[in-house]
Formats: C-alpha cells, structure tokens, sequence
C-alpha cells in the first residue's frame, strides 16, 4: 500500500495569496493514500527540507509529492532531501502550483485553489506509480573542438591545451589569426597587432596538444555532451602540406592575379598563396576558383617551380571525423557592407572607404607600405572624414545595436592618421562617445588634444563630389548648424555583424542564434558562454560585437568550462530516458525517424526463444537519449516506455481528475 | 495599343501646359492610348495632407475609384506632388482596410474602392511599362553631344516604402531614358535635393538658395541643361533661374526641359511645335550642341601579360 506525503508551500505570499494553501492540504488529506499533508511557507528552506526528511521516516513514506513552484526551479533541491533521508529520489514529484496556477489566476483565488487541488491529485496519483530509478554514468571523450581560428579559438584552445587536454582547431581559411591579424595597433595601449598575435599562432601550431586543421569546415555534429563526433570537411589545397617547405616559389612565379581579401581587395594575390607573411600554417593553398590549371588545365606552372614536388593538382575535399567531448564556437564577425548608404555615394565615390580598409592602408605590411592613400588617385589624403554609426543603430538602414568597437578603433585611426600623415586633420561625426573600458576614456581624451582632430557630434546626410574633394555635409547639433566639409577621404565606421554562416552553423551544432545572427548563450548573465546545448561554449564576436580583452577573457571562461566539464572520468545524466520492450516492439523504424537525438538504433533478436531466424528491433542509444518522448508517442505498438513518464503514472494522473 | 488612365493634375493645365502636351505627343508615338479620368479633382496637395485626415484620402480615392471604372491596369500620374498623394493614399488604404472603409463612407455616391488600379508616375511608367527597347526603337534623331543632368527633386522615388521605384538617394531612371535617347546624363549628385518647392511663392529666398545650389552643381557636372519630370522643379529651376543669377553674380544659363520634350524631340517631332518659348531660360544654346561630335577619351591600352583575374568591384 503506498504511503504519500505531500507538503504544500507558500512561497511567501506567491503563492498563499491566490491559493488557499490550508483548504489545499485539507483536501488532499482525503485522499486515501496520503498519509500525510502539511503546509509551511518556504519548502526549499532548510527548515522545510528537514519537514521533507523527518516525514519520510516518521510516517514511513513510499512517495512524496511537493506542491510548491517549477520543477526547474527546486527538483534537484527536493529530490537531495528525499536522498539524505535514505529514499530513491525519483519518488519525488513536483506539483507547480505557482507558474501553473497562482501567477497565472492572480483575479480568482477561488478557481486558482481548485486548480492547485488538481494538481495536487495528479501529482500524488502520479507518485504511486513511480519506480525507483538511478542515475546514468557516460564517459566522456576529454578532447575539445574550437571551431574558428581567430583571437578567441586561439585563445581558447591554448588554454585548453594548456591543462593537456587535447585540442582540434578547426579554421575555414587558409591560416589562423583572423580580423585580428588584419589590424595594425590596438586601442587604447597602441599595441601592435602582428606583434601580440603572431607569438600565439605559433604557439599553437607548435602545441603537442592541439591538431591545428586549417581551410576546413565542421559539417557535422552528433551525440551528445562528452560524446560528440564531429564530421569536418578539409577543402582541397592541391598542395601536400606534409613535404611544402613555404619556400614561396610557386606564389611568386604564379601568373594569375586575384583580389586580395586580406588587404581588403586593395592590392592582388596570385592563384596560389598564403593570406599573409606570418601566416600559419604557412603553407600555400591554390584558390582553385582562379587557377587556371585547374578552371581550364592551363598553366602548370606552380607545379613545375615547386622543389619538392608538393602540388597535386587532383586532390579532393576530404571529410575527416574526430571524437570529442565538447565544442567552443568563435566564429567571429563580418563587416556590414555600406551599400545602402546611397546619399553618401558608397560604390559611386571611390574614395569612400571602410574602416577596415583604413587599417589595411596605415599597416606597415599593408598594400600602400602603411601611408592612407585615396584609391581614386593615389594621393596622400590631409582632409579625412571618419563617420561613426555606419549601420549601427540605424533601424532604417542596418540594425539597432551599437557595434561596441567602432568609438574606439576611430580614435585609434585619427591617432594612425596623425602619426602618418602629420599635416593632416581629421574630422570624427559621431552620435555618442561610447568609451566604457579599462583607460577607454582616458584614451579618447588624449587622442582628441594630441591630434587637434575635430569631433562634430551629428549624422551626415550627404556626400557628393566637387572637383576632387567629397564635400561631406552633416549637422553640428551641438551649434544647431549644417556644417559641410571638404574631404581627401572619407572612412566609414561599418558596423559589426553576424557571420553570414552563423544560422547554418547553428542549425548543425544544434544551438540557437538570435534575430541578427549571434549565437545564443544559456542565460545573458549568468550563462554568457554556455549555450542552452549542454558541452557547446561560446567565444567572442559570435555571441555578440565585443573587443579584444572582452574576446579573450570570454574565450578562457569556455576553456574553464571545458576543463570542468572534463574533470571526472565519467558524466552523470537524468535517468529519465526511452527503453524499448523487444517483445513487443514491430520493427517499424518509425521512432528512428522522429527522434530529434538520432538516439535509436536497430538491432537483431530471434524471432523466438532458441530461433536461429532474426528480426529487426529499435534499440535506444542510453547515452544519447534525451527523453523527449517523441518515440513513445510515435510506438504503434506500445513498446516503448519513457522512465518516469510511463503509461501507468499518466494514466494515474488523468484518472485522478 | 497599351491603354493608360491618366491622371493630367492642375498644373498640366496651366504652368506645365508643355509637359501635358509633349507627353500625349511622346504616348502616342510609344502606342499607348490615354483615357483621361472624367471628372477628376484635385488631388489635395498640399493643403489637405497637412489639414485633416479624412480630406487628405478622400480627394486622392475619389480619383482613384472613378479610375477604376475605366479598368485600366495602371494610372499615370503626370505631376510629382499629384503622383505622390494618389501613391501615399492607394498605398495607406491598400494596407489598411478598416481606413478604407472609413474613408469611402465619405464618397460613398462615387462607388466602392477596390484597389486593382495600379499607381505610376509618367517617369515609373515609362521606365517600367515601356522600357528602354522601345524607346529607343522610336528615336530617330539622337541627341548625341546634349549633356543632361536628370534631376528627379524629392517626390518621385521617395519616400521608399511608398513608391516602390528606383533609388531614393541616386535615382538613375531617367539617366537611362536619357541615354536611350542619345544624350548623355551627367554624374550629378544634386538630383534628389530639395528645389524649395512651393516655398517659391511664401519665401522665395529659400527657393532661390536651394534651387541656386542645384543649378550649381548641374553646372559643375558640365551638363547643358536639366531634365526634370515634375512641374514644381521646372517651374522652380526654370522660372526662378534670372534671379538667383541676379542675386549670386553667376551665370548658369542651363534650361530646364521635361523628360518629355527631349523624347518628342529624339522621336522626331519638330522642335517648334514643342512649346520651347514657354520657357523662361532660352534652350537654343543648350540644343545647339545635339549633333556635335564628342571626342572619345582616348585610353590606354593595357600590354596584353599574361593572364589576368580581374574582379569586378576593382
């Protein structure tokens, strides 16, 4: 005969308000198999949880019900209880008679009692047929993938590495470093950018730890936290990176001349290159888009060249699987393309550009030998215009958020565009100043004496072409006054986007991104680099615009994680997952079909005791298994049961009302 | 024979009489028949807009329900400000049932509005519904050596969501028709501004410095006159032109001409019987250059190397 307890909470006035909690326990007092029913006004207090515990034992109980608010708030907190007094904690069920009824029927305490009554029965007809059930151990794969080469998955996979746990680095492009490497000094300590980054990229490609897989994608994801395996795609190179010395003299003596995207298309590449000098790994790839070898078979010359006979012209995209435990996403960002600025001229006035083409020109191995040029003409610009807000905060044209960088980088340029060139002025339209950081402000201040540049708080409406100058007309709106200024050069502070790849990606890994792209963290404070997917970590720009010393701080917190996460041998998990009854089960294959987990698999019985014949069954993966319960719902033949969910405890809970 | 409503407005009755006249000559030569909308009214601007709500739909939907009985696809709008209150209304009480309800009650003796006619510009129509091919079929005297700057002013392509044509910022249709003609439209990044618009009767200063701007830079753009395809603008740049050259000390001399004038013109119409002496500034000078041969700028011819992956955006 079972022997239920139920304890009804408050919840301080949360709940008492709207439920008569008394009446509450009076009611489920008559039910039969209550033994005992109590109120107290906070259950998950220590006083409450000792209720729970003395209850158990005195009134020998079978089950416990605890009427209080959601299971996602104080389960783990009651079924503790129900352990320390020496009872399988899985007896427990929670009945939320807070989110379900009080908060919700705030204008009827009537109606929200009788709701709570309900829930009560259910919970207390549901407990009976509760079993006993004990947790899973899974072990863990202790290796980690970074997905992304930049400051952030350089970061997070030293770290990582760094507590000898081994590292995958997965890099779409052809070397590590990312935006980062594109940049000429930093703000607000003029750092260099090549001079701090580079040491690290050698570092990791250096790492006994860390499989660096660079001009690859992840294309798949399976399993679950501890146990992924991931599928990535290693594009074709035509280059055998394994006897390649980087001597250089297939990129030099190479014919055809592509855009280079590392300096922003400024300048060419050949066919066949590294991004850049301190590139890592630094081996060529041939852009097989452009190789003429390889769109028309004409040419061959890289191969000729090459000492160590390492192009291979018939090489193929491989795809290549490693087992893992965990996943860090630094995806990073893209620049937001200023097209829709048509009033400014942006593709019409070539002397429009944006800021990272700026940063291109004033670095030292940038395509002008670091001096800003116009690209109409070649010239040395005197007269710059720098606009902030190009896209950002601009509902009408690009999106609402401020892209956090560009306050500062534009300081950081008028201080370039001051070193460089000395008789220059720069002139900053500006919206806000936002310089919140560690010596941001103090930084902004000493850039606006040192380089007298003039800040005009106010949009720019306009920008049209007179002789040779753009004339750049916009509002002082601290004068009230149209001011135009005649400008060498104009460069636009474009704002900080999403990966374009982002929802894709997400769509694999199985996490979620939000309206603009950026990947989604578990909560946006306390969470901020977990995901809602357990063992998938967020690092840098991809989760939102952020700088560097915000990027790398986030990327070792996914490194901390990850170590946590890899601490002990094995994981526990929920035993509430799917078992299969091969009695009774068809071999319809219609759960494996529905299951979101790709958690059930086939397997082979005998058709009968001591047949050699063989029939097909499902088979739960019990690791994978996340007990959503779709299979149950789909088992024309009743076969599968979900612990915890089982037929007999709903039916209990509909009979009950 | 494509048939088109058509919406005249005030203007092409009085000020712009040439514009209403040249456009019926140009239609007729693109084979597209006018039925002109019987008893249509004002269409309220720019008065009623700024008064009451009910009167700023009302006039424009009682135009547009008595259109709609011609059962023409499309309404050509020859004026600017017309076209946009018409536009504004049909797109306003297209999204808005419950207001087109609202505001039928009003006229409710002229009919119910359904909504099927679609709104156009004169400029939109013949971009869209003609098409360059076309006109460029009927030309048969090229204005090769006219050096245009194609100005559009503030209500033809804006605002965005309503007229659904062109770019708002750098509109290039009628640069194309002009092209089409033989002309050649000039880099002129005035286009869209401000001429002043009716502030030319209550404050002629501010027209006459806006529209002295435009003039400006049409000049520096080194067209020989301005195209528009509203009767504000011209009227603005045209009428107005004397005094701001009193008034700044410079000369522009650049008439001012409709879309429709230069393509009766290109089709072969005789120029006497395009309305030129309503124009205040002469357009002899401007004209004078039709025929005159333009030396090509000469180029440089790349050494063929090896070779050469070219993007398009370098």
């Amino acid at each position: 005969m079972a022997r239920v307890g139920v304890f009804v909470c408050f919840c301080g006035a949360n709940i008492a308000d709207f439920v008569d909690v008394p009446q509450v326990v009076e009611e489920v007092k008559r039910i039969k198999e209550v033994k005992y029913a109590i109120e107290y006004k906070y259950m998950c207090s220590d006083p409450g949880q000792a209720m729970i515990r003395d209850a158990i034992v005195q009134h020998r109980l079978t089950s416990v019900v605890v009427a209080a608010c959601s299971p996602r708030m104080h389960e783990k907190t009651f079924r503790k209880a129900l352990s320390d007094a020496g009872m399988n904690p899985y007896l427990l069920e929670v009945a939320n008679i807070r989110e379900h009824s009080s908060w919700v029927h705030q204008k009827d305490k009537k109606a929200a009692t009788e709701k709570a009554m309900d829930l009560c029965r259910m919970a207390v007809a549901k407990s009976i047929a509760n079993e006993q059930l004990h947790e899973i151990s899974v072990p863990v794969t202790k290796r980690a993938l970074v997905i992304g080469g930049g400051i952030a998955g350089i970061q997070a996979a030293l770290d990582i590495a760094d507590a000898r746990i081994p590292v995958v680095l997965v890099e779409k492009s052809p070397s590590i470093g990312g935006k980062m490497a594109q940049l000429d000094e930093t703000f607000p300590t003029l750092d260099c950018s090549q001079c701090i980054l580079t040491p690290k990229m050698v570092d990791v490609a250096s790492h006994p730890y860390i499989e660096l897989i660079p001009y690859s994608e992840v294309i798949e994801l399976q399993g679950f936290v501890g146990n992924y395996v991931a599928r990535i795609r290693k594009k074709a190179s035509y280059v055998n990176f394994k006897t390649c010395t980087g001597c250089g003299a297939c990129w030099q003596k190479c014919p055809v001349k592509v855009p280079n995207e590392y300096n922003c298309k400024l300048d060419k590449r050949k066919a066949i290159y590294t991004p850049f000098p301190q590139a890592v790994p630094n081996k060529p790839v041939i852009d097989a888009e452009h190789c003429t070898m390889l769109t028309k078979g004409k040419c061959g010359i890289c191969s000729k060249v090459c000492e160590k006979g390492s192009i291979d012209y018939t090489m193929q995209d491989e795809v290549i699987e490693r087992e893992i435990g965990a996943v860090v996403v630094a995806t990073g960002y893209d620049l937001w393309d200023p097209k829709p600025y048509e009033e400014y001229g942006v593709g019409r006035f070539k002397d429009i550009i944006t800021s990272l083409e700026f940063e291109r020109m004033v670095s030292a191995n940038g395509p002008t030998n670091g001096v800003p040029v116009r690209p109409s003409d070649g010239k040395v610009p005197k007269n710059v215009v720098f606009i902030k807000c190009i896209g950002s905060r601009d509902e009408a044209k690009g999106i609402e958020y401020c892209s956090k960088i560009c306050c500062m980088y534009t300081t950081k340029h008028t201080i370039l565009l001051h070193h460089k060139v000395h008789d220059s002025h720069a002139y900053v339209f500006y919206m806000d100043i936002r310089a919140a950081g560690k010596g941001y402000e103090e930084f902004v201040k000493k850039a606006q004496v040192d380089t007298a540049a003039t800040y005009l708080r106010g949009r720019v409406s306009k920008i049209y072409k007179k002789g040779d100058k753009l004339m750049v007309r916009g509002e002082d709106a601290q004068l009230g006054q149209v001011v135009e200024v005649e400008a060498d050069l104009v460069v636009l502070a474009t704002a900080v986007t999403a990966p374009k790849d982002n929802p894709e990606l997400a769509r694999l890994l199985g996490i979620s991104y939000d309206k603009y792209g950026y990947l989604s963290e578990a909560h946006p404070k306390l969470r901020p680099v977990e995901t809602a997917k357990a063992g998938i970590f967020l690092a840098g720009c991809t989760q939102a615009p952020k700088d560097i010393p915000e990027t790398v701080s986030q990327a070792s917190a996914c490194a901390a994680k990850v170590c946590g996460l890899f601490a002990g041998d094995t994981m526990k998990k929920d035993p509430m997952i799917s078992t299969v009854n091969t009695e009774y089960c068809s071999g319809c294959q219609n759960c494996v079909k529905v299951c979101p987990y790709g958690a059930i698999v086939t397997d082979e019985v005998p058709q009968g005791h001591g047949s050699k014949e063989m029939r097909t069954v499902a088979k739960i993966n019990e690791g994978v298994c996340q007990g959503c319960g779709s299979c149950v719902a789909i088992c024309r033949s009743m076969a599968i049961s979900l612990a915890g969910f089982t037929d007999p405890q709903i039916i209990n809970e509909i009979v009950s009302i | 024979m494509k048939k088109l409503t058509y919406f005249p407005g005030c203007s092409a009755h009085g000020t712009s009489e040439e514009f209403d006249s040249t456009l019926k000559m140009v239609l007729k030569t693109l084979e597209v028949q006018l039925e002109e909308i019987p008893d249509w009214n004002c269409c309220g601007a720019t008065s009623a807009h700024v008064m009451t709500e009910n009167l700023a739909y009302a006039l424009p939907m009682r135009n547009l329900v008595l259109a709609e009985r011609l059962e023409n696809d499309t309404i050509g709008i020859a004026c600017a400000s017309c076209y946009q209150r018409m536009k504004v209304t049909k797109v306003h009480l297209d999204a808005n049932p419950e207001l087109a309800r609202r505001i039928n009650s009003t006229i409710v003796e002229e009919g119910t509005y359904e909504g099927k006619t679609a709104v156009k510009s004169m400029l939109q129509f013949a971009y869209e519904d003609i098409g360059l091919e076309m006109i460029k079929s009927k030309v048969t005297k090229p204005l090769t050596g006219l050096k245009v700057a194609c100005y559009y002013g503030c209500l033809l392509t804006r605002p965005k969501d309503i007229t659904q044509f062109d770019s708002p910022e750098y509109p290039m249709s009628m640069d194309r028709i002009c092209e089409a003609l033989g002309a050649t439209a000039t880099e002129f990044d005035y286009k869209t501004e401000c001429c002043g618009a009716s502030f030319s009767i209550s404050n002629t200063e501010v027209v006459e410095n806006l529209s002295g701007k435009i003039l400006e830079m049409a000049q520096e753009s080194g067209a020989h006159a301005i195209v528009v395809a509203c009767p504000l603008c011209q009227s603005n740049l045209d009428m107005r032109q004397p005094d701001i050259e009193k008034h700044s000390g410079k000369k522009y001399g650049l008439p001012v001409f409709y879309i429709t004038q230069l393509m009766a013109l290109a089709f072969g119409y005789p120029a006497g019987e395009l309305r030129f002496p309503k124009h205040i500034v002469p357009v002899e000078g401007a004209l004078s250059n039709i025929g005159k041969v333009v030396p090509a700028p000469e180029k440089v011819k790349k050494p063929t190397k090896a070779v050469e992956a070219e993007s398009e955006d370098n």
